[in-house]
């Protein structure tokens, strides 16, 4: 069981107008946030935002380009937390781009919920407390699926 | 010391995730807690305020024993983390399509 976020997008623009627009520090700024990519494998970078204290975010998205295959695909990591010795949120952020006959269709992957999954896991890997679950708990977990 | 709350970090650990097995049955007194545990009474204590901390778990003092109960919304924020970047990635994309539209 794993909960990771993978939404198809379709744009009329080609693959390489798409790509641009993932890759071009000013024009990524225009539409996600303010960064300091370059499109270089192992390039560390900054994404920064508003912080979130609730969720012990501190606004800045710390990542590191793994791949870039351009017009086709661009993945970085995606690592978040209350502080750059606390990145709790360690994700992985993969853009996939397709030539359609009408434009493009763009595929993101944000995956790897780790702390997330990891309790999953263990929620499900014991047995002899299974019934015992409070019922609240499943019901989180049933809506979680 | 940072003292954000931090869910994430909270039930990446073993220990703690195990704590929080063992609540999902009854409550349970720190010492009952540390009775599951090879580790001190003061480990467990310790694992057992980061839980605290992170909202997952609540500690009632009932005449000289603390209890500790699981506290349901607390993970209500796990799911909020996704559904967060679930709705952020939308927002963003909805953004793409838009700024791609004005070039």
């Amino acid at each position: 069981m794993q909960k990771d976020i993978v939404i198809k997008w379709h744009l009329p623009q080609p693959v390489e107008k798409v790509w641009d627009c993932l890759t071009t520090p000013a024009l990524i700024e225009q539409w996600l946030m303010k960064n300091t990519f370059q499109p270089v494998v192992g390039h560390k970078f900054n994404f920064y935002t508003k912080p979130i204290p609730k969720m012990g975010f501190d606004g800045i998205v710390y990542c590191e380009v793994l791949e870039v295959i351009p017009h086709k695909k661009l993945v970085y990591t995606w690592k978040g937390g209350s502080s750059p010795d606390n990145l709790s949120l360690d994700t992985i952020l993969i853009w996939t781009l397709t030539p359609r006959e009408e434009g493009t269709e763009l595929l993101l992957e944000h995956k790897g919920f780790k702390g997330f999954k990891n309790y999953i896991t263990s929620i499900f890997m014991g047995s002899g407390w299974r019934k015992h679950i409070s019922r609240r708990l499943i019901c989180i977990l049933n809506e979680m699926k | 010391m940072n003292t954000t709350p931090d869910i994430f970090q909270a039930i990446a650990d073993p220990s703690r995730r195990e704590i929080l097995m063992l609540l999902t049955k009854d409550k349970h007194t720190i010492n009952a807690l540390a009775g599951n545990f090879d580790m001190s009474r003061p480990a467990v204590s310790k694992h057992v305020k980061v839980l605290y901390d992170a909202g997952l778990i609540s500690i009632t003092d009932q005449g000289r024993e603390r209890y500790c109960e699981l506290k349901a919304d607390g993970f209500d924020d796990i799911k909020e983390w996704l559904n967060y970047f679930d709705k952020f990635w939308h927002q963003k994309l909805q953004n793409l399509e838009n700024l791609l539209n004005k070039l």
